[in-house]
């Protein structure tokens, strides 16, 4: 089933780098949930030499909910997100992808690290993670860096990740008050999916103004990008519904979408100028009834069930 | 959430003991717990691990095949290709008892010059370990030279087209006629014509092909195998050139088949290398083995000519259909007889044309699948009734109650179907169950939509289909059941011990059945076509019948009554209007064993036998007897993004009498899921004859996320032909399912999408063009 390789099971952080580092000069990989590794060995579509297990480096797990930033290990779960309240609080985006993430099984033993370090478009992590403007810290024998999320990724399965480093925390700020933070997955079904377009949003509001958009969109090009342009169309400006319709258009032009067996790139394009535009207009009609008071995670119900509302609001079903 | 409805049953009610509850299953707890072996379960001792190899292409000469690497490899005890085998094809005609071979059906068993199909088995390998045999596989060594194929079976019938199947690519052809079209067409105010599409789908069972083969003692390849069909041990037999005799199929059960293990599988090539190694070999195929390793449903192309008055009755009807054969023929011919005989659908059109043809391309092969051409008919007539409808203004269900079938009218083909026909109740009953409409909202639309059915149950009736079953009762008043049937999931052998502890007067954890064993079994012919229940269901309940009539004599003779006024139940046998005067079950057993008198019997069940339907009018009987029922949908749609969501889901169907109402249940709330994947999001995508969709993330099912609450209204006109009046639910229950979320779209959204799979992208699509807001470009 498997080509021959070599595991080793490291106990702690230092012996996990120096494993990556000794094995420079073969191919070398580290395996943390292994929900996307293991599956490309079985087809032989990767071939390691050693493949460097990380379930007993502890220093990789751990949430840390500071006053400014949250910082989580690279070895947290989907599973652990979702059973954290503080991570419902600090990312509702975060959570809602999250909730439809692959399957139970595969929520169970996936890591955030791995879904940032697999390098897919349709990674559905990558765009909430991009809306808070992550960080990233890889940590290697040689040093510790710290990367911004948006810098990470260079092109489809390309990253800045060397073969020696791991990705050891990421971490994000607060959200601002008051905000909307949130993740749109279209697919092919609900449960068990991947992605054919998704667009995550943070959107930040003051004195009726727009004070802050970020517009990160999955399975739409090579990697998970921003719609830079259409950021800065919203920031600053109080949103009309032309300038909402003029930010969609942008958010689409910022695709490169394929085809794929998912769907056409014009049906991506198509969607990811619906998802923005239903996003951005839905999220400043919360300032408005609002009042720019507090933020749809400070709301007097808990942050899930504010998503939970929202996913009602989009397809229509009562909460 | 069922609710079981006995209205006006056509004859009085029996009264059941066993039968009609929704008892625990036989085969439940075994399976809750754990404990039962499926056949992949099986290992012998001195076993080899198998792996077939298969072609990447789906058009192509083999112009060299070298498998000399393999067969060097350490651990590899046998490389098989074709030069190793006797030039002999396998047949895939439907094992019929009546052995005349009606078509040229044959499958090449490993490819000795032309790839047909991608995936079509090069070679087999067996090796000492699973993971030598996957090393092996990689060292063959193929060369193909791709020849041109065709891929659309339109396009296969074009004159200069590349041919698959001698001499045209047509592999079977059928036709209806019968009344004047011409005539009904003139006296039609309203002629309405539309072509409908449905698509290939996989059966993705649980449980992929697997199976464990052996040679004993007297020379018997034995095949412990996952299949709806023993009786392949025949055509396996004849295959690898040995006596019938010398094959013996040992089944398990099965988990899932779904018509996908009606054909053979891995069964030869196990028998192949069993006898070439004298060694057990196994053989269990990867779930990507399973995409490209048994045929998939027929898609169809169906365009359906509908002649109507203003006031809604149907003056004639003309269906042409073709259907993607695939790259071998295996049940073409009959799927396109199902289809055919199923065209005008549960609704009385005394004027009809029907052509029908099956053509042969470079695709996968394609063969059973639940609801076996019914289905892809049912497809389209429920879609085209929802348009003749909106054509004339009429309703929906207005229009199809002035055309319903009703009891005692003949169907397509003249014949009319001897139990009652209660679409009329079902569609009434599922409709209304809808209840209140959920409201739009932004770009949330709402639709409803009903798909009602004709589903035959039991085989046609020319194949002359039988059925065998041995009942004993122990002398301790226990009970068993030898038959061959295999229990494909769906509770049939649990079913069958129902039946025999009803008609002997005990329990059902009082019985134990053996099934699914070629030798030692009673034949019991195939779980395919909603036959075992209605044909085993029926040899059982004679035989057990039979049984019954002497311990009951003998009982008559001890309390001096006459044999009708004796009762049996719960292990007890008593006078019937005089429950004091009893003794127990068991006591009657030990006089009956003490005086000789036979406690056994078996017995055979026979379908009624017909010739073939005239070829000409395609009129006469096709199968015993017809199911009827209806499904109805209510959707939202996202009108931007085309994302459907199915937020009710009903179905009624009529199933004559429930044996089991837990397992009826569980046939149509699985019905309902089969259905909806197949309606909005199961897709086989190929290119050039590859299939680019080989495993369940691409191929998409519903989850339990995507699934609503089926709600299931089983009606029981007690009027079939299967024992106590049952008739079938196995294939109705998926049959209607896909048509009426087909009519909750396009109610929702205004316009139709005419080919399934319904998906996000097609649906924005149809409303691009509606609207006139262009065309879902790709980038330059």
């Amino acid at each position: 089933m498997y080509a021959p390789f070599e595991l080793e099971m490291p106990g702690d952080l230092a012996g996990a780098l120096d494993a990556l580092a000794a094995g420079r000069d073969s191919k070398t990989v580290p395996i943390a949930g292994g929900t996307n590794l293991i599956v490309d060995m079985r087809a032989k579509r990767e071939r390691p030499d050693r493949v460097v297990a990380l379930g007993e480096v502890g220093e990789l797990r751990g949430m840390d909910f500071g006053a400014e930033r949250i910082s989580i290990g690279g070895r947290t779960t989907v599973t652990d997100l979702l059973r954290s309240p503080e991570v419902a609080e600090a990312a509702p985006s975060l959570i809602e992808s999250a909730r439809l993430f692959a399957g139970l099984m595969v929520r169970n033993t996936a890591t955030v690290a791995g879904n940032i370090a697999c390098g897919s478009p349709a990674a559905d992590l990558v765009p909430p993670l991009l809306s808070l403007d992550a960080d990233v810290t890889l940590a290697s024998a040689a040093g510790t860096r710290t990367v911004p999320l948006d810098e990470y990724f260079l092109g489809y399965k390309r990253d800045v990740r060397r073969p020696d480093e791991l990705i050891t925390r990421i971490s994000w700020p607060r959200l601002p008050v008051p905000s909307v933070n949130t993740f749109y997955k279209l697919a092919r079904r609900k449960g068990d999916a991947i992605t054919v377009t998704g667009v995550a949003l943070t959107l930040c509001a003051a004195g009726g103004t727009c004070t802050k958009a970020r517009i990160a969109l999955g399975a739409v090009a090579p990697i998970v990008l921003r719609a830079r342009q259409a950021e800065a169309l919203l920031e600053g400006r109080a949103l009309t519904p032309a300038l909402i319709d003029r930010a969609a258009a942008a958010a689409a032009a910022a695709s490169s979408p394929i085809d794929d067996v998912r769907a056409s790139a014009g049906y991506r394009l198509h969607t990811v100028e619906v998802l923005t535009r239903r996003l951005v207009s839905r999220a400043w009609d919360r300032f408005d009834r609002q009042g720019d008071q507090g933020t749809a995670a400070s709301a007097a119900v808990p942050a899930h069930e504010v998503t939970a509302q929202r996913r009602a609001g989009s397809d229509g079903r009562s909460a | 959430m069922t609710g079981i409805t006995s209205e006006a049953p056509s004859r009085p009610n029996v009264r059941f003991r066993q039968v009609g509850r929704p008892l625990t299953r036989t085969d439940a707890p075994g399976k809750v717990a754990g404990r039962t072996p499926y056949a992949g379960d099986y290992v012998m001792p001195d076993m080899l691990h198998m792996r077939v190899v298969r072609a990447d292409v789906a058009s192509a000469r083999l112009v060299r095949l070298d498998v000399s690497r393999a067969r060097a490899l350490q651990g590899v005890a046998c490389a098989l290709t074709a030069a190793d085998l006797p030039d002999r094809a396998v047949s895939t005609d439907i094992p019929g008892q009546v052995g005349r071979k009606r078509l040229d059906t044959g499958q090449q068993i490993l490819v000795r010059e032309r790839v047909r199909y991608f995936g079509e088995p090069l070679a087999l390998i067996a090796a000492e370990t699973r993971d030598v045999a996957d090393h092996a596989l990689e060292l063959v060594e193929a060369e193909l030279e791709p020849i041109p194929g065709v891929y659309d079976p339109v396009e296969a019938m074009q004159p200069g087209a590349p041919i698959v199947t001698e001499p045209d690519n047509i592999v079977a052809e059928r036709r209806i006629r019968k009344g004047d079209v011409e005539a009904g067409f003139a006296e039609a105010d309203v002629i309405v014509e539309n072509t409908f599409r449905t698509p290939f789908q996989e059966h993705a069972f649980l449980e992929p092909e697997v199976g464990l083969a052996w040679v004993d003692e007297n020379d018997v390849v034995n095949i412990r195998v996952s299949t709806q069909v023993i009786e392949h041990f025949r055509p396996i037999a004849d295959a690898i050139g040995v006596p019938h005799n010398k094959v013996r199929i040992r089944g398990a059960l099965v988990g899932g088949g779904f018509g996908g293990k009606e054909d053979l599988t891995v069964e030869i090539y196990l028998a192949l290398l069993a006898r070439r190694t004298g060694r057990p070999v196994r053989l269990e195929y990867t779930r990507e083995d399973s995409f490209v390793g048994h045929g998939k449903r027929h898609p169809f192309v169906l365009t359906y000519r509908t002649g109507v008055t203003r006031d809604g009755r149907i003056t004639a009807l003309d269906v042409r259909m073709v259907a993607d054969s695939g790259a071998y023929v295996f049940l073409s011919p009959y799927v396109l007889l199902y289809a055919l005989v199923a065209a005008p659908g549960p609704y009385r059109v005394d004027n009809l044309d029907v052509f029908a043809r099956a053509v042969a391309t470079n695709n996968m092969f394609t063969s059973a699948f639940r609801g076996f051409g019914a289905l892809q008919a049912c497809a389209a007539y429920e879609q085209q009734m929802d348009e003749v409808a909106k054509a004339i203004g009429l309703d929906r269900m207005e229009l199809r109650r002035r055309n319903f079938l009703k009891t005692g009218e003949p169907m397509s083909t003249g014949f009319v179907p001897p139990s009652a026909i209660w679409t009329d109740r079902c569609a009434e009953r599922a409709w209304a169950a809808l209840g209140e409409p959920t409201p739009a909202r932004g770009p949330i639309r709402i639709g409803r939509g009903i798909g009602c059915y004709q589903q035959s149950y039991g085989r046609l009736t020319f194949l002359h289909d039988t059925s065998e079953a041995w009942v004993g009762v122990e002398m301790d008043g226990t009970v068993v059941v030898r038959s061959g049937v295999t229990d494909i999931g769906a509770g049939q052998v649990s079913a069958l011990g129902q039946i025999a502890v009803e008609a002997l007067g005990t329990t059902l954890d009082n019985v134990v059945v053996y099934n699914s064993d070629s030798a030692v079994t009673p034949l019991a012919g195939t779980t395919t076509a909603t036959r075992a229940l209605y044909m085993t269901g029926n040899a059982v309940k004679q035989a057990a019948e039979a049984v019954r009539a002497r311990l009951v004599e003998r009982a008559a003779r001890a309390f001096g009554v006459a044999p009708d006024d004796v009762d049996m139940g719960f292990n007890e046998v008593f006078v019937a209007e005089r429950p004091d005067r009893s003794m127990p079950l068991v006591e009657l057993v030990r006089i009956c064993g003490a005086e000789g008198i036979h406690r056994s019997e078996l017995a055979m069940f026979r379908a009624p036998f017909t010739d073939f339907l005239d070829p000409e009018t395609g009129q006469g009987q096709a199968h015993p007897d017809y199911a009827y029922g209806a499904h109805a949908v209510e959707v939202a749609v996202d009108v931007d993004t085309g994302e459907v969501e199915v937020l009710k889901s009903v179905a009624a169907h009529d199933v004559g009498q429930c044996i089991n109402p837990a397992a009826v249940e569980g046939q149509i709330q699985g019905g309902a899921q089969n259905g909806q994947g197949y309606a909005l999001s199961e897709e086989m995508l190929y290119e050039e004859g590859r299939l680019i969709t080989p495993s369940f993330s691409e191929y998409l099912m519903p989850t339990a996320m995507d699934m609503p609450k089926v709600e299931c209204i089983i009606l029981e006109s007690r009027s079939g032909v299967g024992p106590y009046g049952a008739k079938g639910i196995g294939e109705p229950a998926m049959t209607p399912v896909a048509p009426a979320i087909a009519n909750a779209v396009a109610d929702a959204i205004g316009v139709r999408v005419f080919e399934m799979p319904i998906t996000p992208e097609r649906i924005v699509r149809a409303l691009k063009r509606r609207d006139g807001t262009g065309r879902l470009d790709s980038p330059a």
